[in-house]
């Protein structure tokens, strides 16, 4: 067996990592969306071609239309914003270190960027006739 | 993260330097997943930049458009954008441009998936049976999409 650490839920929803874990948790959760909305659409797309008008483009046509329902487009734009910038965040302390002092700051800096280019785009697809 | 591969927690508050990692597959892959990273922001604003300054600006092409074309950028896939009669896009630039995004964003996707895979999977022979697969699905990622790009367009 492994070398990993056995823990529980309640143990998990216990520990406070506070912001950073949060930012690690959504990471985790992003990438994992990217790869399945890039790898549906890339087979996706193989299929479309690979036979045209056969049944794996019958197969494509299903699998576009769920990529291209509003939630799905959202939850698209919210995962590659925050798993751009906190990759950036993760970048910038693992280079110098030294601004691990301010890891906190760096938080909310990340924060303040998130915030509007996700909201901002997410109404106006929410609210908009054709994506 | 229970993997040894996050420099973060090496890193020390005092601004010395982390510990130093012995260089390896881990390692290299620690730095491709940053270098990996920056590139793609670098290759979507150039060619968003690029989609715009050709005929995309003044609303010309909506929301979704200028995501496709920041991430795929090739014919087929900006096909009912404004920018697509301009120059013909399915030329060699690119082709291995989209090809180039591709295969980063299926090497780093495919690095992360492993990273997770192996921070919750405890068996060890199941672990390298679902990683044998992911190298699999990883293969057959590179495999359509150089169809896609090359052998589709003809």
């Amino acid at each position: 067996m492994s070398k990993l650490a056995r823990v529980t839920l309640p143990q998990a929803l216990n520990y406070r990592g506070g912001q950073p874990m949060a930012a690690w948790l959504l990471h985790r959760i992003s990438g994992i969306g990217i790869v399945l909305f890039v790898g549906l659409h890339l087979f996706g797309g193989f299929f479309l071609y690979a036979i045209e008008g056969g049944p794996t483009s019958a197969a494509a046509n299903w699998l576009t239309d769920i990529y291209v329902s509003k939630p799905v487009q959202i939850f698209v734009l919210f995962a590659m914003l925050w798993h751009g910038l906190n990759g950036l965040r993760i970048i910038v302390l693992d280079m110098w270190p030294a601004l691990h002092r301010f890891h906190r700051e760096a938080m909310w800096v990340q924060w303040a960027l998130f915030l509007p280019s996700f909201l901002l785009p997410a109404l106006l697809i929410a609210t908009s006739a054709k994506i | 993260m229970a993997t040894q591969t996050v420099l973060v927690s090496q890193a020390r508050a005092d601004g010395q330097p982390a510990a130093r990692f012995r260089p390896g597959f881990e390692l290299y892959m620690w730095f491709f997943t940053r270098v990996s990273g920056v590139l793609f922001l670098l290759l979507a604003a150039f060619s968003l930049v690029y989609a715009n300054l050709m005929g995309g600006q003044g609303g010309a092409m909506h929301a979704g458009a200028q995501i496709r074309w920041a991430f795929f950028p090739i014919s087929f896939h900006v096909s009912n954008a404004a920018v697509e009669l301009t120059p013909n896009f399915a030329n060699p630039f690119w082709q291995f441009y989209s090809f180039l995004i591709i295969a980063i964003a299926a090497t780093h996707g495919a690095n992360g998936l492993r990273m997770i895979l192996t921070d919750y999977i405890r068996h060890p022979l199941l672990l390298s049976w679902v990683k044998a697969l992911l190298f699999g699905v990883w293969l057959l990622a590179l495999m359509a999409a150089i169809y896609l790009i090359w052998p589709a367009q003809g």
